[in-house]
């Protein structure tokens, strides 16, 4: 069962991708939008057993809760911009656009290929292969509107990224190096071995390893100080792809960081890694909050936001404590529905009123009968005010860290975390409420542009609230799983 | 085979070989650049009967100058006859009077000659004079640094500084050719030869530009047998940098063991054979590159000084 | 000081090349030689692991020296070409700085990067510990490339030969991965090449010219 599913999520994004390269438009969207559906059923399907026990298939492939909880948020996000894309995408006349919508269908569904074979792969070297390939597709599909932003936040994209990730094939080298003195030569890199080993690593290069790992996959988290190429790829890209960077591609490359964590943590004791965590998730998180307080563009803001809930996921795993794990995986998928709804809803506003500016972008609520309110409540969802996911995540993951007396750690948190809130807030009024002006998009008609785009937009307002209101007992169940993986404790 | 010559006798053949084979050298490589750019060229002799014909003519000094600029050239000359007592130029072995001064005492009296002949170029009075010694004094301050580190690479690897130790470190074994901080820094120094002796690409040597000129400026005012004696100098100075490099530095082979005359002599033809190799490759270095611009030696001089001081890192941890 | 063996030394001539042409790309001004380097660049790290390969036995490292020679030495510079034919500007003046002072600045941070390693006595069996600091130094330095450049060609150059770096870290360290891996990651190699080929092209369709002086739309 377990092989078919992952064999599924494996194979057929990758099959669909090749084919929208030659299937008519109208095919490649079907097409897009059943694998979208299929892949997050497979993962569904997948919860079951991951949270009972580890599976490895061929060696090379493994399924465990860790990463069952980053291909539920990948998987969710996969189906819900497939839907939104069929309005996203509508037909335009022409070869221009035939040949744009070959291109982003083939290119999403690549890349969602990518992020879901990141989290299958047993062995560091696979997933640091996997990951630089979500690395090469994104950066394509950022370049994919070929305006001048887009090829400037491509270039920094691919370029800053892909150094990052240089560094990051470093940490891997050096760990297999860490591992080879414990194993011998010739190993596999896989998570397994490494962890069984644990305590027989040597210390050095193991640190060394960590510490050039957190920097290097740091760089596609999006943890300061290589958080640059972030805010202007999440703002140019088309948006489903921004969803799909910020909710599921910057989950993807912290999962990457939790493996190293989890090899870090049973070969030097948790107060190395923890610190590490610690101490660039405080610095992401300062810098965010400060960016949040005065951005003009309404993409921007929603990708320094990311870098805000990427900085607290690692403060949160830099507590250490089981509450806050749990609090953090929690915090992975409500990430994922919150910030895919801001930036479908946000790709509403910006078809609607033909702007991305956060001071022509008026009178929300009045224009946008849907979009409005559910765009009112995600934000509400950001700030993390109860009763959704976010809140509870946020809340597990405070009390994880007074738990674990980490008490001023804690105290920065949500002194930053109600700086953000303020920032977010501030620009969400006066799209939200403030009275229409005359700035140019103050034209714009009333109504929604496309059932399509609001259909996910309710799918994940609905997994927001059923997260924060009571999780179901299966989900919880995996996510404790998970935490008890991460914490060491097994 | 005869008795062994005493060391003295060896020592001042040494002074003799580079004072006799100097302008011969620079006979060669002013040969076969003529002959790579498809013309005959002069004569490998014709240094000499340049010298000869100096000697005979006349000396004339700027009105104004002071004695110092007679005094200079002689004192130069005198310091390029000191410093073949230094270097292992014949002999394997320390001569008498080779622990007199190490590598820096060797740069140290090479550099006195080259001070003392700006300070000459200044008393002219003349504007290229002055400028080809400004110059000079400029960039050599700058590759002074280089030096530094390439005796310092050789006092790492040799726990001295004495020529003769490095080249007979060299001479040990095969290790000692292929680590790379004796090959750096060797590089290194063929640099800093190709600076000091007015070589492309910082300097045409045969040219009459005089707005590219360093070296060759400022003897411009000399004349007659004083600037018989520049000229014969800088021409020891030239083979007494390719001897440092050779036998100290990349091929230390071919030296008189023994004051045997045979070896002696022997020795002798292996030095100007080499020295003449490596006038053919600055010749073809000479005929390949084109003159850099006078602000783009500083980047000619910054790529040998990168070249010592990865020289001195790699020894660090023990694998230079 | 007692002299390494002929194999170390040898080894750490190589590496110390390897650095040599990573400061040469901070002058070349030329788009062909600037790519001509790198190729020099990857075949001195494949000449590398032939050493490695036939002084300790690694018959897998001939297979590894071999492919990585066929992709880095002549795929991956005859796609960056390919990509990037018809784009007849060149890349001179692109330093941010003088060359002198980027030298010193990059020998700076080389030497970080060298008595970094130096101080973490990270042994290898394989290779002596100057190739991997040596190592060190072609990453940080390439970075710097990176950064005082600016124009696409350069500064992807830059990521490319920082991969070389790694290759020769993993040379002294991880000699014995399984080849499978090592193959996986050149021809990830070769993707983001062409990707990074793509938007290069990409970039010179749009601005007429290689320079990245133009993008500074996006900031904040």
């Amino acid at each position: 069962m377990t092989t078919v599913l992952v064999l599924a999520l494996l194979i057929l994004p990758l099959a669909v991708a090749a084919a929208c390269l030659w299937l008519p438009v109208s095919a490649s969207r079907t097409a897009t939008v059943a694998t979208g559906l299929i892949s997050l059923a497979a993962v569904v399907l997948l919860v079951p057993g991951a949270a009972g026990h580890a599976t490895v298939l061929w060696r090379y492939l493994r399924v465990d809760a860790i990463s069952v909880v980053f291909l539920l948020a990948t998987a969710f996000l996969y189906a819900s911009v497939a839907v939104y894309s069929v309005g996203y995408l509508r037909d335009e006349p022409g070869p221009g656009f035939r040949r744009y919508a070959r291109r982003f269908y083939a290119g999403l569904n690549l890349f969602a290929w990518a992020m879901l074979a990141a989290p299958l792969m047993s062995s560091l070297a696979l997933l640091w292969i996997a990951i630089e390939v979500t690395t090469v597709v994104s950066a394509l599909l950022v370049a994919i509107e070929n305006t001048d932003g887009a090829v400037e936040a491509a270039w920094k994209y691919v370029l800053i990224a892909s150094a990052g990730l240089g560094i990051a094939l470093l940490a891997t080298v050096v760990m297999y190096y860490a591992g080879a003195r414990a194993l011998g030569q010739p190993y596999d890199l896989t998570f397994a071995s490494l962890l069984g080993v644990g305590g027989h690593l040597p210390a050095t290069p193991v640190r060394l390893a960590f510490a050039l790992a957190v920097l290097g996959f740091g760089t596609k988290v999006g943890l300061f100080p290589v958080h640059t190429w972030l805010p202007d790829a999440h703002a140019e890209a088309p948006t489903p792809v921004s969803a799909l960077l910020s909710g599921s591609l910057l989950a993807v490359s912290f999962y990457a960081i939790l493996r190293y964590y989890q090899v870090a943590l049973a070969a030097l004791g948790p107060r190395f890694p923890q610190g590490v965590l610690l101490a660039f998730g405080v610095a992401s998180l300062l810098l965010a909050a400060l960016y949040l307080l005065d951005q003009r563009d309404v993409k921007r803001l929603l990708a320094y936001s990311s870098v805000e809930h990427m900085g607290v996921l690692a403060i949160a795993v830099g507590f250490g404590a089981p509450i806050a794990l749990f609090g953090a995986f929690l915090h992975v998928l409500a990430h994922a529905a919150a910030k895919g709804n801001a930036f479908m809803a946000a790709g509403v506003l910006v078809h609607r009123y033909g702007t991305k500016n956060l001071a022509s972008i008026r009178g929300v609520l009045d224009r946008l009968p849907w979009t409005g309110p559910i765009l009112l409540l995600t934000m509400l969802a950001l700030f993390a005010l109860p009763p959704f996911g976010i809140f509870r995540s946020e809340f597990l993951i405070v009390a994880g860290g007074l738990g674990a007396s980490r008490t001023a750690a804690s105290a920065v948190l949500v002194v930053l975390v109600t700086v953000a809130f303020l920032g977010l807030a501030a620009a969400a009024n006066r799209m939200l409420f403030a009275a229409p002006s005359d700035a140019p998009g103050a034209a714009a008609a009333r109504g929604e542009p496309s059932a399509w785009m609001v259909v996910p937009l309710v799918a994940g307002l609905v997994v927001l609230l059923v997260l924060g209101v009571h999780p179901p007992d299966a989900l919880s169940g995996l996510l404790s799983r998970a935490a008890a993986d991460l914490g060491g404790m097994r | 085979m005869s008795a062994a010559l005493p060391d003295p006798v060896v020592q001042i053949l040494q002074v003799l070989t580079i004072a006799g084979a100097a302008p011969g050298v620079s006979g060669v490589i002013a040969r076969v650049e003529a002959r790579l750019q498809g013309r005959r060229g002069p004569r490998v002799l014709q240094p000499y009967y340049d010298l000869a014909k100096l000697f005979r003519k006349e000396t004339l000094a700027p009105a104004g100058a002071s004695w110092f600029f007679l005094a200079a050239p002689l004192i130069a000359f005198v310091c390029y006859l000191t410093v073949p007592l230094l270097i292992p130029v014949l002999t394997s072995y320390g001569l008498p009077l080779g622990y007199m001064g190490d590598i820096l005492g060797g740069g140290f009296v090479l550099a006195l000659a080259s001070f003392v002949v700006a300070v000459a170029a200044l008393e002219t009075g003349s504007p290229y004079a002055q400028l080809g010694s400004s110059r000079a004094k400029t960039f050599g301050a700058i590759t002074e640094p280089v030096v530094l580190f390439v005796v310092f690479v050789v006092a790492l690897v040799t726990g001295t500084d004495l020529p003769y130790v490095l080249a007979a470190t060299v001479r040990s074994s095969l290790e000692e050719i292929v680590r790379p901080a004796h090959l750096l820094a060797a590089a290194a120094l063929f640099m800093v030869i190709l600076y000091e002796t007015g070589r492309i690409p910082v300097e045409t040597h045969t040219g009459t530009n005089e707005f590219g000129m360093i070296e060759e400026a400022r003897p411009f005012e000399h004349s007659g047998p004083y600037f018989a004696l520049l000229k014969w100098g800088s021409a020891m100075k030239q083979l007494i940098l390719y001897t440092i490099f050779v036998n100290v530095f990349v091929a230390p082979w071919g030296l008189a063991s023994s004051g045997r005359p045979l070896d002696v002599v022997l020795a002798i033809a292996a030095l100007v054979g080499k020295a003449a190799v490596v006038g053919v490759v600055v010749a073809v270095i000479d005929n390949s590159f084109a003159k850099l611009r006078l602000f783009k030696i500083t980047e000619f001089v910054s790529a040998a000084f990168l070249l010592a001081v990865i020289g001195v890192f790699t020894l660090y941890l023990g694998g230079g | 000081m007692n002299p390494p063996s002929v194999f170390a030394g040898g080894a750490n001539v190589i590496a110390v090349l390897v650095l040599l042409v990573q400061f040469g790309m901070f002058r070349q001004a030329l788009r062909r030689d600037q790519i001509r380097l790198y190729a020099a660049q990857s075949a001195l790290i494949s000449v590398l692991a032939v050493v490695v390969a036939a002084a300790r036995g690694l018959p897998e490292l001939y297979a590894l020296a071999g492919l990585s020679a066929a992709l880095k030495v002549v795929a991956v510079p005859l796609v960056i070409r390919r990509l990037l034919r018809g784009s007849d500007t060149e890349i001179a003046g692109s330093a941010a700085f003088g060359l002198a002072s980027t030298v010193l600045v990059a020998i700076v941070v080389g030497a970080f990067g060298f008595f970094t390693v130096g101080a973490l006595d990270i042994r290898s069996p394989v290779l002596p510990t100057t190739a991997l600091a040596l190592s060190m130094s072609v990453i940080l330095v390439s970075f710097l490339l990176m950064v005082v450049r600016r124009d696409v060609l350069s500064q992807a150059i830059g990521f490319f030969s920082l991969e070389n770096g790694i290759s020769l870290a993993s040379l002294v360290v991880a000699a014995g991965m399984p080849l499978i891996l090592e193959v996986a990651f050149l021809f990830d190699l070769l993707v983001a090449v062409v990707v990074f080929g793509m938007i290069m092209r990409v970039h010179h369709r749009r601005a007429a010219s290689l320079s990245t002086t133009e993008l500074t739309r996006l900031r904040g």
